[in-house]
């Protein structure tokens, strides 16, 4: 008997030695081995999504916002009906059963199943889903980014790809602040997936993206996009643009390009459409340009007031070739060649002065750099340095040829001469994020002097007289100053195509006090020749433009006896 | 002479198993309390974990409305309906403008402007603000 209880005390020992020896075993000798594979099974790293900043325009309106949006994920492991999960899922998820059945039968931790589900919908699949006490389908936040308005500023904002970057516009040069910085948190999660909020790890809260402020007024950018549109649909142009700008701060108030895009759906849009013409399409800005080689010289004194420079009736020969103008003069003072356009007497201003010298100053103004638009994409231009011109290159760059711009630059330098001569950067962004001090930038350069400034100021005054080439570019009740450039377009197979043409109108107003700075172009309209120039095309647009911002901004008429040299509306355009 | 080896009773030291009942009892009373707790961390970090989700919930919720308000508002949507006749821009009479600073219409096209507040933008700096009800 005693034997007997020895043995089976043995046999208990034995036992419970050996139940003691594997517990030793686990929770000593393999610890970490074991602890690494619950961790792995159970522990994870939860990304908390920061929220995207929001683009406003100067006044606080919504130009990008974000709609929440939850992407759903399958983790195979966790499911054991692949079939019954999918019949509850693929009604919410609005994917047929079988495909959903066969994405669902997998041991991958993490499948994506559809992303951008709305709220509501994952939501309501979820309890569903506990409902019927199925599990292995999560949900991860997310948004998708929304543009409010449309096509409307295409340009500018760009858009945000499926990966979540911005991939144009001011979504792309901004995206660094615009998308915050991800947080995480590490959790552990029971069997069903859940999180056992009790063992909850190390966390880091996501930093949102700040709310860029952008300079653009979407009051002016709705009449310029309406003043555009009207245009590209009445003349059938390749494309068109309009630009509004501060010219004394360099603020871009609004930007519109015809064709364009809606952000929204930036996968159904041409490529084509969804260029930035305003800076990535250069092209010979015609007549506009004589205000840099006028100006250029008054300031060098090579021509003063009483200047008179003979054009040759409209016929000037000169290194093998004609220089015409559209009406043939005699003798032109500077504000004359200005009003009346006159090519033959740019060209000669332009043969007074020194290569070097006209060179300097066209690079002065910003042309052959990138203006620093805070936009992808844009381009420098296209500026030979003398040793590469021949003969004629000095008297064609004088009237806006063999020479390329881009409208941002021509926007710049026009305001220049609205600003007093001071070359500035152009601004689109106001302000990064809530209370942070609004960005100041510095003009690049006093590129005349004010005196050489307003000089050619007054002379574009009269561009828009009865006189001059643009009388219906003019705004009643203001005093506008503007330049018309009426340029034929470049072949791909060198020379130009005959009677087409890139006609544009760059002008400013008030004269005395400008505030607004504006562009249009209209590249290629499809009109005859005799109706496609300048100021019969692009000026009237402006025009249209310039009569409702002033309402909009309820800018003070001008008195007028200042008026009175500018005419009445009723003239005709006589030249280009 | 035999002898009863045996005692004749067994006294049971009530104060040592007292002592160690005592023990055994607020051992395993602690062991409850602490399952109890480890319970209550569960469910208040359940119920934690629900509350977050809910108001993860409304916070979504409350986004995806604004997103939606923003875009049936935008000036974009507002022009489309405007064009396509599903809300119209009213007149409104100058007579029924009340007007601040006096009215400054153009000189020919005779465009009523808004009324500002602010004399100096209309006027410059230094002129007096008057104020003209019409």
């Amino acid at each position: 008997m005693g034997r007997r209880i020895g043995v089976i005390c043995a046999l208990l020992v034995l036992i419970f030695t050996a139940f003691a020896w594997r517990l030793i075993h686990l929770q000593i000798l393999k610890h970490e081995y074991y602890q690494e594979i619950a961790a792995v099974k159970h522990e994870s790293r939860q990304v908390i999504s920061p929220r995207r900043g929001r683009i406003l325009d100067r006044n606080g309106e919504e130009l990008a916002v974000n709609i929440p949006v939850q992407m759903v994920y399958a983790d195979g492991s966790h499911i054991h009906d692949p079939a019954a999960l999918a019949r509850i899922a693929a009604p919410f998820l609005e994917v047929p059963v079988e495909e959903l059945t066969e994405k669902l039968t997998t041991k991958n931790k993490y499948v994506v199943i559809r992303k951008g589900v709305s709220e509501e919908k994952a939501q309501d699949m979820i309890r569903a889903i506990d409902k019927a006490n199925l599990h292995g389908l999560y949900l991860q936040e997310g948004s998708v980014r929304s543009y409010p308005n449309g096509e409307m500023l295409c340009d500018v904002l760009g858009y945000v790809d499926h990966t979540g970057h911005g991939a144009d516009g001011i979504e792309k040069t901004c995206d660094e602040e615009l998308k915050g910085q991800e947080g995480f948190r590490m959790i552990e999660h029971d069997r069903k997936g859940r999180e056992i909020v009790v063992y909850r790890g190390q966390e880091q809260p996501p930093e949102n993206g700040c709310d860029i402020r952008l300079s653009i007024d979407m009051g002016l950018q709705a009449i310029a996009e309406r003043e555009v549109d009207e245009a590209y649909k009445t003349n059938h142009p390749a494309s068109a643009t309009a630009i509004l700008a501060d010219p004394n701060t360099g603020e871009i108030l609004a930007l519109a390009c015809r064709p364009n895009y809606d952000p929204n759906k930036y996968n159904e849009a041409k490529s084509d459409h969804m260029r930035n013409r305003a800076i990535s399409d250069m092209y010979e800005p015609g007549s506009v340009f004589k205000i840099i080689v006028t100006s250029a010289a008054y300031n060098e004194g090579i021509v003063d007031d009483k200047t008179r420079i003979f054009c040759e009736n409209g016929h000037f020969s000169y290194g093998g070739k004609i220089i015409k103008d559209h009406h043939g003069s005699g003798d032109l003072s500077i504000h004359e060649i200005l009003m009346k356009s006159s090519n033959v007497g740019a060209a000669k201003i332009s043969l007074r002065m020194k290569d070097q010298m006209f060179y300097d100053y066209v690079r002065k103004y910003g042309f052959g750099t990138r203006t620093g638009i805070p936009l992808p994409g844009e381009i420098a231009g296209l500026v030979n340095p003398p040793h590469r011109w021949d003969m004629l290159t000095k008297t064609r760059m004088a009237f806006g040829q063999s020479i390329s711009v881009t409208p941002i630059q021509m926007v710049m330098a026009m305001s220049a001469i609205a600003n007093g001569g001071k070359l500035l950067k152009p601004k689109l962004v106001l302000s990064k994020g809530e209370g942070s001090a609004e960005l100041h930038e510095a003009p690049i350069a006093q590129v005349v002097k004010p005196e050489s400034a307003n000089y050619i100021a007054n002379a574009l005054e009269k561009v828009v007289s009865n006189q001059g080439t643009a009388p219906l570019a003019r705004i009643e009740g203001y005093r506008v100053a503007g330049k018309t450039g009426t340029a034929q377009k470049i072949s791909p197979h060198r020379g130009y195509l005959m009677g087409r043409y890139i006609v544009s109108f760059a002008g400013f107003f008030p004269v005395n006090k400008p505030r607004i700075m504006g562009i249009v172009i209209v590249d290629d309209a499809k009109l005859s020749e005799t109706a496609n120039y300048g100021g019969s095309v692009a000026g009237p647009v402006f025009s249209k433009i310039g009569v409702k911002i002033a309402r909009y901004l309820d800018m003070d008429p001008e008195p007028s006896e200042s008026l009175s040299k500018q005419g009445s509306s009723t003239a005709t355009v006589s030249a280009r | 002479m035999s002898v009863n080896r045996r005692r004749t009773t067994n006294t049971i030291e009530v104060n040592f198993l007292a002592g160690w009942l005592v023990i055994v009892f607020l051992v395993g009373l602690a062991g409850l309390f602490f399952v109890y707790l480890k319970n209550q961390q569960h469910a208040v970090g359940n119920q934690c974990r629900l509350v977050e989700s809910s108001l993860r919930e409304e916070e979504a919720r409350d986004e995806a409305l604004k997103a939606k308000i923003s875009s049936m508002t935008s000036r974009g949507a507002l022009q489309h309906r405007l064009d396509d006749g599903y809300i119209a821009l009213q007149a409104i009479r100058d007579t029924a403008i009340a007007r601040v600073t006096p009215p400054a219409p153009a000189e020919v096209d005779g465009v009523l402007r808004t009324a500002s507040s602010d004399p100096e933008s209309r006027f410059g700096p230094g002129v007096p603000q008057r104020a003209i009800n019409r």
